[in-house]
C-alpha cells in the first residue's frame, strides 16, 4: 500500500508540511475532546478549602467525570464585586459562598440566574420557611449562626448578648482590651449589633440603642478586624477574651483543642445561609446547576456540615452524632427559633451602619 | 522610505498612547461618571448627583480620612528622605569595594512583599509584639503601650517599605554632583557643615524633592500597610475605597473617593515640583 502523496516511497515535503500543519490545527480540538469537562467554582481558603474540596468537590468530581477548578479567594462581597464588575461573567461558573444580601443585590441588577426546583430539584427538600430568607435565586447550602465565644481559661461562660456589649457589668475591669469589635463590613458585626440594639428595646429598623452600647463597650475593646478569619490569632493568642462568632468555625476550632468555649445566649441567635449561585454569563450552567444541585445531597450535606461544624440546609437527614445534635439545627423546630432579620434592610443600610460604626470607634 | 519612517514614528506614538487610552484614561472616566451616579441600596441608578460628593466633605469620618491620608504622605516623604540623604551620600561617595555589595543591601527590602514587611512590622508593635514584651521584661512598663492601630504605625511601616526608592532618585541626583565642587569649598576654609547646606543639599535640591514626591505618591495610595497597621480610628482615603468598593459595594460613594484622592494628590505633585522647580533653578 502506497501512502498519500508518497513520490518514490517518501513523503513529498509539501505533504509533510500539510500533514504536520492540520495535525497541529487539529490537535485543540483532539485534547479538548480527550479532556473532561470543567467547572470553575469560587469558595473560600484556609480550613474551608480544605473541606470543601474533601467533602464536595472531590466526590462531584468522581460522581460526573468532570474536573473542578476550585477559586478559594474572597468574601462573598468580594465575590459580588467580581461579578458585578465583569456583568455577570466573573471567570467562575460557581459562586458557591453567596449570603442573602449579595444574592438580593444579584437578583437586582440582573446578574443571577434565578434557580428553581427544575435546575436544582434539591430546593424542593429545605427547610420550611427558607423561601423566606433566600430569594430564588441561590441554593442555600450550610446553615450557621452568630452566637458568642469565650476564653474558658480566662473567663466563666457569658449567657446573655449584654455580657458582650457590656463586658464590665459580668466581669469588672479584667475584660478592659479583652473585646474584639467586628466592622459591620463583615455581618457578623452586623447581627451582634442588631443584638445590641434589641438588649435596648429596638430593632433592624431601630439601631439607636446598639450605637449607645457600642459606645459603652469601645473603652473595653482591644482589638478591631473586619473578617472572622483575622480575629482568630487574636484569640489564640490569649490577646482577646470574648467575641461574637459563626457557629461553624467555632466547632471547627474548639474540635481542634483551642480552649474556646461557644455558647447560644439566652436572647437566641441570628441565623446565616451560605448559598451557592450561578452567574448569568457562567460558561458552563448545566454543570453549575448539577453542582449546586449535588451540593444539596443528604451525603455531601451530612460529610459537609460534620467536617466544618455547621448545621445541614434541609431537614430529612437524621443519625446525627448526639454531641453534634446539642449545638446544631437540625430540626424544623429549631430552625424556627431562629431569627432572621430582613436582608433588604440590611443591604440598604449597611453601609449607613459601617460609617456609623465607623464614626464611634474612631 | 521617508513614508515608512513616518508610519513607523506614528506606530511607536500610537501604541504607547493607546494603552494609555485603553488602561488609564478610559478607567479613569468610568470611575469619574460613576461618582457622579446615584447609589440605592448598594445598586447604581442612572440619576445624576453630587450627593456622594457632599457625603465625602461633610462627613467627619471621610474627612478624617482625607486629612490621615496626606499627613501619612507627607510624613513618610519626610521620613524617607531624611533617611535615605546620608546613606545615599554614603553609597556614592564611598571607595570601599563592597560599594556594589552596599548598594544592593540598601535596595533589598525591594526583594521582600510588602504584606511581609508589614507583618514585619505588626509582630514588632502589636500588643504582644516584641516592644512591649522587651520593655515589660526589663520592667519598665507594666502594662503595653498602644503602639498599634495607630497613624505613627502607618508611617513607620510605610517609611521603611518605599525607602529604596528615595535612596535610588537620591544616589542618581547626588551622582550628578562634582565632588571637586565640595573639595574646593572646603579648600577656601567652609566647614563640612557649611559646605553640605551650601553646595551639596542645594545641588541635591532636585533628587530630594524627586524622592519625596515619589514617597509621598506611593504612601497616599498605599492599602495594605494602613489596613493592617492601621485600625477604624486610622483610615485612610486607600482604606475608605476598599471598604465601599469591595466590603460595602457602595461603588459611587467608592468612586467619588477615589476622584477625591486623585485630584488631590495630583494637585500636591503639581505644586511641590512647581516649588521644587523654583528652588532648584539657579
Amino acid at each position: 500500500m502506497v501512502g498519500i502523496g508518497r513520490a518514490n516511497g517518501f513523503v513529498s515535503r509539501r505533504r509533510f508540511v500539510q500533514g504536520t500543519g492540520v495535525a497541529a490545527l487539529a490537535a485543540p480540538n483532539v485534547l479538548s475532546a480527550q479532556t473532561p469537562e470543567t467547572l470553575v467554582v469560587n469558595t473560600q481558603g484556609g480550613e474551608y478549602q480544605e473541606i470543601v474540596e474533601a467533602t464536595v468537590i472531590r466526590p462531584f468530581e468522581r460522581k460526573f467525570g468532570v474536573r473542578v477548578t476550585n477559586d478559594a479567594t474572597g468574601t462573598s462581597a468580594q465575590d459580588y464585586a467580581r461579578i458585578r464588575a465583569s456583568r455577570g461573567a466573573p471567570g467562575f461558573d460557581v459562586a458557591a459562598v453567596l449570603n442573602p444580601p449579595e444574592i438580593l443585590l444579584g437578583q437586582r441588577e440582573g446578574l443571577l440566574e434565578r434557580l428553581s426546583e427544575r435546575e436544582v430539584p434539591n430546593l424542593a427538600r429545605m427547610w420550611r420557611g427558607m423561601e423566606k430568607v433566600v430569594p430564588p435565586f441561590a441554593a442555600p447550602h450550610t446553615l450557621q449562626y452568630a452566637g458568642l465565644i469565650y476564653n474558658k481559661e480566662r473567663l466563666e461562660a457569658p449567657n446573655s448578648w449584654s455580657d458582650y456589649w457590656e463586658p464590665h457589668r459580668r466581669y469588672g475591669d479584667r475584660i478592659r482590651g479583652r473585646v474584639i469589635a467586628y466592622n459591620p463590613a463583615n455581618l457578623l458585626s452586623v447581627y451582634a449589633l442588631i443584638h445590641a440594639a434589641q438588649l435596648g428595646g429596638g430593632s433592624v429598623n431601630n439601631m439607636d440603642p446598639a450605637w449607645e452600647r457600642l459606645r459603652a463597650q469601645k473603652p473595653f475593646v482591644g482589638v478591631n478586624v473586619t473578617t472572622s478569619a483575622e480575629g482568630v490569632p487574636h484569640f489564640e493568642n490569649g490577646a482577646v477574651w470574648i467575641s461574637p462568632f459563626w457557629s461553624g468555625r467555632t466547632g471547627y476550632y474548639i474540635d481542634r483543642g483551642l480552649p474556646f468555649g461557644a455558647v447560644i445566649p439566652r436572647e437566641g441567635v441570628i441565623g446565616l445561609f451560605d448559598c451557592c449561585a450561578v452567574p448569568v454569563g457562567a460558561r458552563n450552567k448545566r454543570l453549575a446547576y448539577e453542582f449546586c444541585n449535588f451540593r444539596l445531597e443528604p451525603d455531601v450535606q451530612r460529610a459537609f456540615s460534620l467536617a466544618y461544624f455547621s448545621s445541614p440546609s434541609r431537614p430529612d437527614i437524621t443519625d446525627w452524632p448526639q454531641a453534634f445534635r446539642d449545638q446544631q439545627i437540625l430540626t424544623q423546630e429549631r430552625f424556627d427559633q431562629i431569627q432572621w432579620p430582613d436582608s433588604e434592610v440590611i443591604g440598604a443600610q449597611r453601609a449607613g451602619w459601617t460609617r456609623r460604626w465607623q464614626d464611634i470607634m474612631a | 522610505m521617508g513614508t515608512q519612517a513616518g508610519f513607523w514614528r506614528w506606530a511607536a506614538l500610537a501604541i504607547p498612547l493607546g494603552v494609555l487610552v485603553f488602561f488609564f484614561a478610559l478607567p479613569n472616566a468610568l470611575l469619574l461618571s460613576a461618582s457622579f451616579l446615584k447609589s440605592e441600596a448598594a445598586v447604581l441608578t442612572d440619576e445624576l448627583t453630587l450627593e456622594n460628593y457632599r457625603e465625602v466633605f461633610e462627613s467627619r469620618l471621610f474627612r478624617g480620612a482625607i486629612l490621615r491620608t496626606f499627613v501619612v504622605g507627607v510624613g513618610v516623604g519626610l521620613l524617607d528622605v531624611a533617611l535615605a540623604f546620608p546613606l545615599a551620600y554614603f553609597l556614592v561617595r564611598t571607595t570601599s569595594r563592597w560599594k556594589g555589595v552596599l548598594i544592593a543591601l540598601s535596595l533589598a527590602p525591594l526583594l521582600a512583599s510588602v504584606i511581609v514587611r508589614t507583618y514585619g512590622w505588626y509582630v514588632i508593635l502589636n500588643r504582644n509584639g516584641v516592644i512591649n514584651e522587651s520593655l515589660m521584661g526589663f520592667g519598665w512598663i507594666e502594662t503595653p503601650l498602644r503602639l498599634m492601630p495607630s497613624t505613627g504605625a502607618i508611617i513607620v511601616g510605610l517609611a521603611h517599605a518605599l525607602l529604596p526608592y528615595a535612596v535610588l532618585t537620591l544616589m542618581s541626583a547626588l551622582n550628578a554632583i562634582n565632588p571637586n565642587l565640595e573639595r574646593a569649598a572646603m579648600s577656601l576654609g567652609a566647614s563640612r557643615l557649611r559646605t553640605f547646606v551650601h553646595v551639596v543639599l542645594p545641588l541635591s535640591m532636585p533628587g530630594l524633592i524627586g524622592g519625596f514626591l515619589l514617597c509621598f505618591s506611593i504612601a497616599i495610595s498605599a492599602y495594605a500597610t494602613p489596613a493592617i497597621l492601621g485600625g477604624p480610628a486610622t483610615q485612610t482615603i486607600a482604606t475608605q475605597i476598599y471598604v465601599n468598593m469591595m466590603t460595602l459595594l457602595e461603588w459611587a460613594l467608592g468612586s467619588a473617593l477615589a476622584v477625591v484622592l486623585i485630584v488631590s494628590s495630583m494637585a500636591v505633585l503639581l505644586l511641590t515640583s512647581r516649588v521644587g522647580a523654583k528652588k532648584a533653578a539657579p
